[in-house]
């Protein structure tokens, strides 16, 4: 019985038990010796030794200051010195090399082109003449202006639809105030642009306001004419837009950002401006991927004279005067307040 | 005789628009003071701009070009005073000197001189 019992006061059980009561008891007695040193340590200081340590204390830190300085003028040396004379002769080299290569390109490009005023040069025969000739039979425009720049070169246009769009992005970057995050309080800047806003300009005036009641509606008409008109007669996307816009500013003008926030924040600038330009680049980027093979539309051309003729001239026209009206718009708003 | 008198009213009226925007050209020029020049100018854009255009009309009959010049007149009225209005707004509220440039005499003022 004896045996048993020690054999299992020796088995592997039990003596993990004494090992962890073993070890909780040295680990207490460690700990308050440590707890009594500590305390021995905090003994009250004398003034004379409080003086002493900070002055330690500060020396040390002097020293340390010191070292780090002397690393900081070591590791930045070489770039304030010899880095930036590498650097700065490197940006003189690539500058030139950039410059010379651009030249090159740009002259080798002009040494083969056809010589200026030929009578066989391709734009003096054919082109012209065929915008002439074919113009109204191919595009179904009875404006030959309107059939060139939104059929045969109607990339060229939708590049400059994007210029737009991206001078008013800089605008935006550049001026447009930072918004509080919460979107039921405004931000500082905002409020501070609120109340800046027209500080002397008259405000809701009220000769302003019955005349711009008057006009405002004249001019969207107008403006929505020259737009759907642009391939009858003068007129087209670029100044139907810019009447549009015309009409919009002196509406702000008249009625203040609270009646035109009713209708065109800039979710609204965002919106019409991305619908019309993605519409505009999937209807025409097609003949640039095709290698300028047009692909038909689907669109009839009508009778030319009619108002719904000419293929998707009419609707890259309203496409290209949205973009240009949220444009000059947003020009305003972002200038005056810094916000749509 | 009908085309001669035409001829004669059309010229007329041309002339005296012209009068008026000659005068008002030369009233921007002299005047010194803003709300002085900005009368000035008022003359050509109203009266100038309509005798020219009822002139135009006159010599071109009544069609659709003269009414759309004539809607033009209509245009100009409408937005040229409001536009010299505002800029006259703007000019009194931010200038701080007014009294010195838009002085007025009571003393030699005549109707007091009658009263009294």
């Amino acid at each position: 019985m004896a045996k048993q019992r020690n054999d299992y006061e020796n088995s592997w059980f039990p003596r993990l038990q004494r090992w962890i009561a073993q070890g909780g008891t040295k680990l207490n007695d460690q700990m308050t010796a440590e707890l009594s040193e500590a305390s021995d340590a905090h003994r009250v200081l004398s003034a004379d030794d409080m003086a002493r340590r900070e002055v330690e204390q500060a020396v040390h830190q002097m020293e340390i200051q010191e070292h780090e300085a002397v690393l900081y003028e070591k590791a930045h040396e070489w770039g304030r010195t010899k880095g930036a004379k590498l650097i700065r002769a490197f940006y003189a080299v690539l500058a030139v090399a950039l410059c010379v290569s651009v030249i090159a390109v740009l002259l080798t490009t002009v040494s083969n082109l056809p010589s200026f005023g030929g009578e066989n040069n391709p734009i003096n025969n054919e082109v012209s003449q065929r915008y002439i000739e074919k113009g109204l039979q191919e595009t179904g425009a009875v404006n030959i202006v309107a059939g060139m720049i939104l059929d045969y070169r109607a990339f060229d246009t939708l590049g400059e639809s994007h210029v737009l769009f991206i001078a008013a992005c800089a605008v935006m970057i550049l001026l447009r105030l930072s918004d509080s995050g919460d979107p039921r309080q405004l931000s500082r800047e905002r409020m501070e642009a609120e109340a800046n806003d027209r500080l002397y300009e008259p405000k809701n005036d009220i000769i302003l306001q019955r005349v711009a009641g008057m006009l405002v509606p004249i001019i969207m008409l107008f403006g929505i004419y020259v737009l759907f008109n642009g391939h009858l007669g003068p007129g087209g996307g670029f100044s139907g837009g810019a009447v549009i816009g015309a009409g919009l500013i002196l509406y702000l003008n008249a009625y203040g950002f609270l009646a035109t926030e009713r209708f065109f924040t800039i979710r609204t600038f965002r919106a019409v401006s991305f619908i019309a330009l993605a519409f505009y680049a999937l209807a025409k980027s097609y003949s640039f991927f095709c290698g300028a093979n047009h692909l038909n539309s689907g669109i009839g051309l009508g009778t030319p004279g009619d108002i719904f003729s000419s293929g998707l001239i009419l609707y890259l026209n309203i496409a290209v005067g949205m973009v240009v009206a949220c444009t000059m718009y947003a020009f305003y708003t972002l200038f005056r307040k810094g916000d749509m | 005789m009908l085309d001669w008198l035409r001829f004669v009213i059309a010229a007329l009226l041309i002339l005296g628009g012209l009068c008026f925007v000659i005068s008002s050209v030369v009233g921007v020029y002299r005047f010194k003071y803003v709300l002085n020049r900005m009368h000035a100018a008022a003359l050509g854009d109203t009266l100038g701009i309509l005798l020219i255009v009822l002139g135009l009309a006159v010599i071109n009959g009544l069609n659709l070009t003269s009414c759309k010049a004539l809607l033009l007149v209509v245009l100009w009225w409408l937005s040229s005073p409001v536009a010299s209005h505002l800029i006259s707004r703007l000019e009194v509220t931010t200038n701080q000197h007014l009294e010195e440039n838009m002085a007025v005499k009571t003393e030699s003022d005549p109707h007091e001189e009658v009263e009294s």
